[in-house]
């Protein structure tokens, strides 16, 4: 029997069998300004020529899957023939919700695996928990570790204890990648240039340029600075969608710190912007988001649970999610918890190689787990169980 | 008359509205709902003329037919029972009387910080405050700037 893992966020859907590598996938639907009438459903995206005020349709609102049209017509793709060809009857689903899912749309999960695909038998759970059993498998001598994982719509903070999740311990910041690149459009609309529209352009431009600081103010006065001693400005040249397939920042040398450039391109000049975005995982408060930041609510969320245990915690804090991907992040964040946790624990903050994927790596290892098949509802059980059995099974 | 000279800034802040509070909260709360939204723009698709009656448009036009009378009774299904925004399931879900933790009490709670202030045109660290809407501003250049552009946008 094969084992599908499918780590649904709201953004990609990280997507695999257990045996095979890993697939990021948007996990949404498009409609692009130049084939009006075609709707583009995950990875059709690649068939648009000119991607620039693209449409977005998305399942998922404030991080809770709430459209199901969208995510059928998406699963439907995923699991098709033209891409991962699922034998239902005869394969196992891994599938990730987030925290303090509702009860509808867990009731509505279970329907749609069991009752319209009728996988052979499913485990739902909490990204963390694959992040943790990821975490564990590698270093098996820890009891404890602390999942921050910032994805599309918010940031969790999850504390694992012997693979058991500690729920008094969850917090929740209400900042994630969308609002970064949402607010980046916002600030670069009022500044330069009216981007509002190219949400997808933008969000590369973040990937390209946005960085977190490692000393704020310090930067703040050098993105003030005029000419050559601006080593943080940046002139990103954005894509036309016909001789320039994907923006990139100007090599420094061939940049013109007075006056305008004469290739006609178009260009965004980037100073503050660079890393006032990033900035807001760290310090929700600078837009208005009554919220701890990351440190601030990871050293909240481990007072919250037994003192004997809090050590251990400092010790194994494990970063997923695309955010994580901004340079600096781990160091900054390392840096803040230091100055914020008594000077005799030791902390220690883990950056995989993958963060994206860390959690799918996990349920990969989950699935070859000798306990796999007691953790999983099959289908014969659901038939005479009803949502009770995954209710009781699942530590959701 | 020299008095009057010196104070002109706060005689023309006193002359211009003046946002109170409840006004300034909501402006904000507006800003960060902004910073929620999937699009700015509206669906291309919405902007052609409305199809006839009977084509919503499929998504993949080659399925046969069985299968697709098969997949619209399931759609009817589940657009009757699972056709819930955010805000309503958050209702029903009735939160203020389940047992802690629960999806709002894991809110991370506000920071013991003092807040920073920002400069609402450029962004660089600000020492003033706008004496009609309250946002932040760096220098006289900027609060022209603000004045112009924002300053009593998004007030109802």
């Amino acid at each position: 029997m094969a084992t599908l893992v499918l780590d649904n966020g709201a953004y990609t859907a990280k997507i695999g069998y257990s045996q095979e590598k890993v697939s990021v996938i948007p996990n949404c639907q498009f409609r692009s300004k130049t084939s009006r009438l075609k709707t583009f459903t995950a990875n059709q995206l690649d068939e648009i020529k000119d991607p620039s005020g693209l449409f977005y349709i998305l399942p998922f609102q404030k991080g809770y899957l709430v459209n199901w049209d969208v995510q059928r017509k998406v699963w439907d793709h995923l699991f098709g023939k033209e891409m991962f060809k699922v034998e239902f009857a005869d394969t196992s689903i891994i599938i990730t919700e987030p925290y303090f899912n509702f009860t509808s749309i867990q009731e509505s999960m279970n329907e749609i695996l069991f009752e319209e695909y009728q996988f052979q038998s499913a485990l739902r759970t909490n990204t963390g928990f694959l992040s943790a059993h990821h975490y564990f498998h590698n270093k098996p001598s820890e009891l404890c570790c602390l999942v921050v994982d910032t994805g599309f719509s918010f940031t969790h903070i999850s504390p694992y204890c012997r693979s058991r999740k500690m729920k008094e311990g969850i917090r929740r910041i209400n900042v994630g990648g969308k609002l970064l690149t949402n607010h980046l459009k916002e600030i670069i609309s009022y500044r330069q240039l009216h981007v509002m529209d190219e949400t997808h352009v933008i969000n590369q431009v973040k990937e390209d340029v946005c960085y977190v600081s490692q000393q704020f103010y310090m930067d703040m006065e050098i993105a003030q600075m005029k000419g050559e001693e601006n080593t943080v400005m940046r002139d990103y040249v954005l894509p036309d969608f016909s001789s320039i397939k994907k923006g990139f920042c100007k090599p420094r040398e061939e940049m013109v710190f007075s006056g305008k450039y004469k290739t006609g391109e178009q260009i965004l000049r980037l100073a503050n912007e660079r890393f006032a975005v990033p900035e807001i995982l760290f310090h929700p408060s600078d837009i208005g988001i009554q919220e701890m930041g990351i440190p601030e609510a990871i050293v909240h969320s481990i007072q919250s649970l037994p003192e004997e245990m809090q050590p251990h915690f400092y010790q194994n804090i494990v970063l997923t999610g695309g955010n994580t991907l901004l340079p600096g992040f781990r160091e900054r964040l390392e840096a803040e918890l230091r100055s914020l946790v008594p000077a005799h624990l030791p902390v220690s903050v883990l950056l995989p190689a993958n963060p994206i994927c860390y959690s799918w790596e996990g349920g990969k290892l989950l699935a070859h787990h000798p306990d796999y098949d007691e953790m999983v509802v099959t289908r014969e059980e659901y038939e005479e169980n009803g949502h009770c059995i995954c209710e009781e099974k699942f530590d959701i | 008359m020299v008095l009057e000279k010196k104070g002109s800034a706060r005689v023309e802040a006193g002359q211009r509205r003046v946002l109170d509070e409840a006004t300034r909260q909501r402006r904000l709360t507006r800003q960060l709902e902004a910073l929620e939204k999937d699009n700015f723009q509206d669906d291309p698709l919405s902007s052609l003329p409305p199809p006839g009656p009977t084509a919503r448009l499929p998504a993949f036009s080659e399925t046969e037919e069985p299968e697709k009378k098969k997949r619209k009774t399931r759609g009817d299904h589940f657009k009757q029972r699972f056709r819930k925004n955010f805000t309503t399931l958050l209702e029903e879900e009735n939160l203020s009387e389940k047992p802690e933790p629960n999806y709002l009490s894991a809110t991370a709670p506000p920071s013991s910080l003092p807040p920073r202030h920002f400069c609402c045109v450029c962004g660089f660290p600000s020492h003033y405050t706008c004496t009609t809407c309250g946002g932040r501003y760096c220098s006289t250049k900027c609060l022209c700037t603000h004045r112009e552009t924002r300053c009593l946008k998004w007030t109802l």
